[in-house]
């Protein structure tokens, strides 16, 4: 294989580390633009369940880093590594290196010294912890343990005293010795060591006979010492372990925990806005600082929330570079400190989403430890911008569906129902200028038919527009309390105006209370139901009435008709259906137009077949809080 | 000829339209009502005639090529008081009321016929505002108004209106026909600080409809202009 296209190889293990070395070989694999190789070894020892789930994830993390993953079964690690180093010819194998360990075992690496001894042919990268990773026993204020260390050494010294003189040193060894590990549980190694020697002194100059004239260097005296020092550090040991292994556990549960918390709530969520408070509330609350979403916009960040005074932003340029890795745009691998804040790239699975931007509440930064849990939020929130992404461009492409859909039927509409009017206005437009007279009578038909046709051509256009305004959202409904009277009296009018007579007998309770509605559209809704109940049912009055029910105002324009079939009364609301039997007329946009109207009211609409022939169409307006009333003493 | 008596001209006209088309049907639809018939085709010309002519009417079109209906409509009323009808396309409400709360008269919404043309004209042409001294007295389908007394009545019956009731109906009798929009109704009627409150001017106008129409849901003569205002119709059929 040519030397310069050899593999890199790395070595996962369960550890919270393993994010680091991936990132290294990740970069490393960039830089010399070449292949890298994930490896998870399984030792005959064979690691928990547990630990073979958290390499799993490393694993996963590393393949959607490009790495190519391979698990294998081997005595050792080091000859698990060695045969695969060998058999992928790997030009470079990363091992990490703990700093959690005795301080003797700090010095070399078992695995990398056995790797020497069986020759491999790759460069060995090891790589440290880096310091501060691993917890630290906070410390007291130095006097106040100094004093706690002299208060507890005194009342050992006290109770020894109580033992009788002729008593024997094994009842006095013991107190001593709880005493030291106290001392250096609750106050660590330093403190201990002080004790056990404080300890040993005092025993020998206020319990040995003759009190005050022993040599501390006295051998039994000497042993002592160095048996509670041994025990202090036992203890220590024991108890330190203890604890971090009590920490560690509480950590995964409380990081588990919030991201769990933090999954749901961005599952929740469905726009950018809510990302970014859902973000921003957990993220406050696991780390105590402050978060903020930046979305690329043009050249600039949308910042989500809006960003406090006093902290500006970085711009993108300035930015991407930290936040790139490669000829990658971003990657969540390592937050990026600037400014006193911290920035994440937010990528999922394709491309950056954005960028989280987190600053500490506290001056001293982020909590340690907390790096690998802002990665998966940080993760999480990218996969739940993505969603929205993907959600908005699946709607995108319904809209355009249903456009490309709309058009072809408008096209087929158009070619039938606009030229139809059109060719008769031409025609007997052309018929008018022929020379020669025409009897009055022809004269003014044709005229009349001029005009009727150009008025059906308006409507259907009106209508067109209408709808296609509704359905942008570029009709703006302007709701306002009115009377439902008002309404239906402007309808009825301009119907009468255009048309001759409606037949419809009205019932409106005059108690009926103010309805939130735009005048103008709900006016075309009743127009439209009445000009239909009109063409269907002609000579034969329909009825208009109005109810209201708590929380709604309902009406009803029912028409004595031939009535809808069953199969169709949800249908009849659809863009340029026309029942099968109906003749020439509409287009079928009036029914489509009341459902938008309503709808873009917050209200429903539907046909019923009503009892006794017929059809009924009721409207449910919503009636949103109590409607207006007027002042007081109102003149 | 239907010159309105005492003016010694026909009224002139000014047609401040860009489409061609509406152009020929306007011009000779007023022409033969006996109208003196000037146009203009952009929004510059159309001040320019407005100037040298000072027209009896400027008929004008929102939708102009080469400045904003709304400025043309501001610039004439700077220093004409005489009755400017707007043209608008339909189911522009917004702008209709801007153009009313302007200062244009009347507005007629595209498509519009040659009757509905003509009425509108006529109104806006009549203009001959009741003054409140003399016993001025408007009447028409059955409903009769006595500004001078203070008296309503319907059928011959007085019908009794409270003061608010009747300063509505007052401030439509002053319009004589044309449109008053929400906004101003509300400050004629409830003085400033009444704006905003559309619902009242609605509740007295579904009481005086109660009260003044025979059918309240079929109104007469108080016409619903949705989302624009009301006008008030004494000559069509009672």
């Amino acid at each position: 294989m040519d030397a310069s296209s050899r593999p890199i190889l790395v070595a996962l293990g369960s550890e919270a580390r393993a994010l680091r070395l991936i990132q290294a070989a990740c970069r490393m694999a960039r830089e010399r633009g070449v292949p890298w190789i994930a490896a998870h070894v399984r030792t005959t020892a064979g690691p928990s369940a547990e630990d073979g789930e958290q390499a799993q994830v490393w694993l996963q993390e590393a393949q959607r880093l490009g790495a190519e993953i391979r698990v294998i079964r081997a005595p050792t690690l080091a000859q698990g590594l060695a045969d695969l180093a060998r058999s992928t010819h790997a030009q470079v194998l990363i091992l990490g290196r703990s700093r959690d360990r005795w301080p003797w075992a700090r010095l070399g690496h078992a695995t990398a010294d056995e790797l020497q001894r069986r020759g491999l042919d790759a460069g060995l990268e090891v790589l440290d912890d880096p310091p501060g990773a691993v917890w630290e026993e906070p410390p007291e204020t130095p006097f106040g343990a100094t004093l706690g260390t002299f208060l507890v050494l005194a009342a050992c010294t006290g109770l020894a005293w109580l033992v009788p003189r002729e008593g024997n040193l094994s009842l006095v060894l013991p107190v001593y010795l709880l005493g030291v590990a106290f001392i250096a549980h609750r106050w660590g190694q330093g403190l201990g060591v002080l004790a056990s020697a404080l300890g040993a002194l005092l025993y020998s100059f206020l319990l040995e006979t003759p009190r005050f004239s022993q040599a501390a260097g006295h051998w039994p005296n000497l042993l002592f010492f160095l048996a509670m020092l041994l025990a202090a550090q036992l203890v220590m040991g024991l108890l330190r372990r203890l604890r971090l292994q009590a920490r560690e556990v509480q950590r995964r549960e409380v990081h588990t925990a919030s991201l769990y918390l933090l999954g749901r709530a961005l599952a929740r969520s469905r726009t950018p806005e809510e990302v970014a408070s859902a973000a921003a509330e957990h993220i406050g609350r696991a780390f105590k600082a402050t978060a903020w979403l930046l979305l690329p916009e043009g050249d600039a960040w949308r910042s989500l929330p809006a960003p406090v005074e006093g902290s500006p932003l970085p711009s993108p340029p300035e930015l991407s570079p930290g936040l790139e890795m490669g000829g990658r745009e971003g990657d969540p691998l390592e937050p990026l400190p600037l400014g006193g804040a911290f920035y994440l790239s937010l990528t999922g699975t394709d491309r950056s989403e954005g960028v989280l931007r987190i600053l500490p509440r506290e001056p001293g930064g982020l909590p340690p430890r907390t790096w690998e849990l802002l990665k998966a939020f940080a993760a999480q929130i990218a996969l739940a911008l993505e969603r929205l992404r993907w959600l908005e461009e699946a709607r995108r492409a319904q809209v355009e569906r249903e456009t490309e859909r709309l058009r072809s039927t408008l096209l087929g509409a158009i070619g039938h129902d606009l030229r139809t009017p059109l060719a008769a206005i031409h025609g007997a437009a052309g018929t008018l200028l022929l020379p020669g007279d025409l009897a009055e009578s022809t004269r003014r038909d044709l005229l009349a038919m001029i005009q009727d046709e150009s008025e059906r051509l308006a409507h259907l256009l009106g209508n067109l527009l209408d709808l296609t305004r509704l359905e942008s959202g570029v009709l703006q409904v302007q709701k306002e309390w009115q009377p439902l009277e008002e309404v239906v009296g402007a309808a009825l009018g301009r119907l009468e105006r255009r048309g001759g007579a409606v037949p419809v007998r009205v019932d409106l309770p005059p108690d009926l209370p103010l309805v939130p509605l735009d005048a103008a559209l709900m006016e075309q809704v009743l127009i439209n139901l009445l000009a239909n109940a009109r063409r269907h049912a002609p000579g034969r009055d329909a009825d208009l009435r109005a109810w209201s029910e708590p929380g709604r105002l309902c009406l009803e324009v029912a028409d004595r008709g031939p009535g809808v079939p069953e199969a169709f009364l949800e249908r009849i609301f659809d863009k340029f259906f026309r029942l099968p039997e109906a003749g020439e007329g509409g287009v079928g946009l009036g029914l489509a137009i009341c459902r938008a109207i309503v709808q873009a009211h917050g209200g429903e609409i539907r046909a019923e077949a009503r009892p006794g022939g017929g059809t009924a169409f009721r409207i449910d307006l919503p009636l949103p809080g109590d409607p207006p009333t007027l002042p007081e003493g109102a003149p | 000829m239907t010159a309105p008596p005492g003016s010694a001209h026909p009224p002139r006209i000014l047609v401040v339209e860009d489409e061609p088309a509406l152009r020929r049907f306007l011009v000779p639809t007023l022409a033969g009502q006996g109208y003196q018939v000037l146009t203009a085709a952009t929004a510059a010309e159309g001040l320019a005639q407005a100037r040298s002519h000072n027209p009896d009417l400027v008929l004008l079109d929102l939708g102009l090529p080469d400045l904003d209906g709304m400025e043309v409509l501001r610039q004439l009323r700077a220093w004409s008081r005489r009755p400017i009808v707007i043209l608008s396309a339909r189911n522009q409400e917004h702008d209709k009321v801007r153009a009313l709360d302007l200062g244009a008269d009347d507005y007629l919404a595209k498509p519009f016929g040659a009757a509905e043309l003509l009425a509108r004209l006529r109104v806006a042409l009549r203009r001959t505002i009741p003054t409140e001294a003399g016993d001025t007295v408007v009447a028409g389908g059955g409903l009769r108004i006595d500004l001078g007394r203070r008296e309503v009545s319907l059928e011959g019956r007085p019908v009794h209106l409270t003061a608010l009731e009747y300063r509505l109906l007052e401030a439509l009798v002053r319009r004589n026909g044309r449109v008053a929009t929400h906004s101003q109704l509300l400050a004629e009627v409830w003085g400033p600080g009444g704006e905003g409150n559309t619902h009242y001017l609605r509740i007295y106008m579904a009481m005086l409809r109660r009260k003044l129409e025979a059918d309240p849901t079929r109104p007469r003569h108080f016409i619903t202009e949705p989302n624009v205002g009301y006008r008030l119709d004494l000559d069509g059929p009672g």
